[in-house]
């Protein structure tokens, strides 16, 4: 868009006049592309940081990630914010103040969900007290899974608002970001009890041993034990998928 | 210190145990008052724990009822160290509790946590409110029979 060709002329002086200046060429254009130039990269920061996303944040915005170089100035209030990262967890307690305060943020303005729990709730998905994602408070543009995400995840998801943004002032359809599937990301890759890939026998010790477990957590003593069932001193090796038990070849 | 402490408050001292002594509702406030009188100005917690009803089994030799289990934590700064006294006091179901603020006032949000949380009643306490769930919350979470998906709305 910048106009390099000295040659040109416009029809209107006044765009004349501004080619002599140096560095307002840039600016000569369509005024939704100023706006869409003004508004991406001036996305000041309202910070909802709750909890340990925030201290990534604060990373994100210190020196070494430095998020102030595209124009996102971190401010304290929500009138002067355009973004509103949600950074941690949000309880049930805090999701009506989240809301107000977005409420009274000006338009236009952006919610990010940074981190996994303020994406779905994550760990604290289940307990009484927090809400399952802050989008069912408030809107969500950008989603930054992780947890938490590091500064630089912060930044391209920062990026990934621009591109939406240009893709707005240009009237062209933005396809909206979904949530990051909840099993992807909590689920760790190990077997579970009873899953058919994993080791029988761990998982038949697994369960004598829970069995043999009283009630207090204390491990049971022989004449304790009403079932009279004892734990049987077994070799375990864990790394074994195959069919055959290690076990079995120790007992003969 | 506890059987010294013990007869003052009119305690058989078979009840002090090394794990702290059990001191009657009523001698609470009178504990925590000569306690700060010799010296123990620092109030440091204030613990409250639900227990279950338990039938008597093989690992209960006696019936326990449903009851409330309040520890409380002082604590005297000397030069070098730092002397702590705990007593704990047993209460039944909806049974309150001298509250503590009129000498410490640094006791005000901590009974009030305990309060929202496990549900005790703090007698006498000045402003006697939930401190981190809503007000308009039902039940109190850190009871042992309190259901983890109880319904709440609109989240769940």
């Amino acid at each position: 868009m910048a106009v390099s060709d000295d040659t040109r002329t416009y029809e209107n002086p006044f765009l004349d006049k501004l080619l002599s200046v140096p560095g307002l060429d840039v600016a000569v254009g369509s005024i939704e592309r100023l706006l869409d130039w003004g508004t991406s990269n001036a996305l000041w920061i309202f910070p909802m940081a709750t909890s340990c996303c925030g201290i990534e944040f604060m990373a994100a915005a210190a020196a070494r990630v430095d998020v102030d170089r595209m124009g996102t100035i971190v401010r304290g209030s929500p009138r002067q914010g355009d973004v509103m990262v949600v950074a941690g967890t949000i309880t049930v307690k805090m999701a009506p103040r989240v809301k107000k305060l977005w409420d009274q943020m000006p338009e236009p303005k952006w919610c990010l969900a940074m981190g996994s729990c303020a994406i779905s709730g994550d760990f604290y998905r289940d307990i009484y007290s927090v809400i399952p994602g802050i989008d069912t408070v408030v809107p969500v543009d950008v989603y930054v899974p992780g947890c938490p995400p590091n500064p630089q995840e912060l930044m391209r998801g920062l990026m990934r608002l621009q591109d939406k943004i240009h893709l707005q002032r240009e009237g062209k359809w933005s396809p909206p970001e979904t949530r990051p599937e909840r099993d992807k990301m909590i689920r760790p890759e190990i077997g579970r009890v009873g899953d058919e890939d994993r080791d029988p026998l761990l998982s038949s010790v697994q369960l004598d041993r829970a069995r043999s477990l009283g009630l207090d957590g204390n491990e049971m003593r022989d004449n304790d034990d009403p079932t009279g069932r004892m734990l049987a001193p077994q070799t375990l090796s864990i790394g074994q998928h195959n069919g055959e038990s290690p076990a079995a070849g120790s007992d003969a | 210190m506890n059987e010294a402490i013990a007869p003052l408050l009119g305690i058989d001292v078979a009840d002090v145990s090394d794990f702290g002594m059990t001191v009657p509702a009523d001698k609470h406030f009178a504990l925590a008052t000569l306690l700060k009188t010799s010296g123990y100005g620092l109030y440091v917690s204030v613990i409250a724990t639900h227990f279950t009803e338990q039938k008597k089994s093989r690992k209960v030799p006696e019936p326990v009822p449903e009851h409330f289990q309040v520890a409380t934590v002082l604590r005297k700064p000397v030069k070098g160290a730092a002397l702590s006294f705990s007593w704990k006091v047993k209460l039944d179901v909806g049974q309150p509790i001298d509250s503590l603020v009129s000498l410490f006032a640094g006791a005000d949000w901590q009974e009030r946590e305990q309060y929202d949380l496990v549900g005790v009643t703090f007698a006498n306490h000045p402003d006697l409110r939930r401190l981190m769930m809503p007000d308009d919350w039902e039940g109190h979470p850190l009871r042992r029979d309190y259901a983890i998906d109880t319904p709440h709305h609109p989240w769940r």
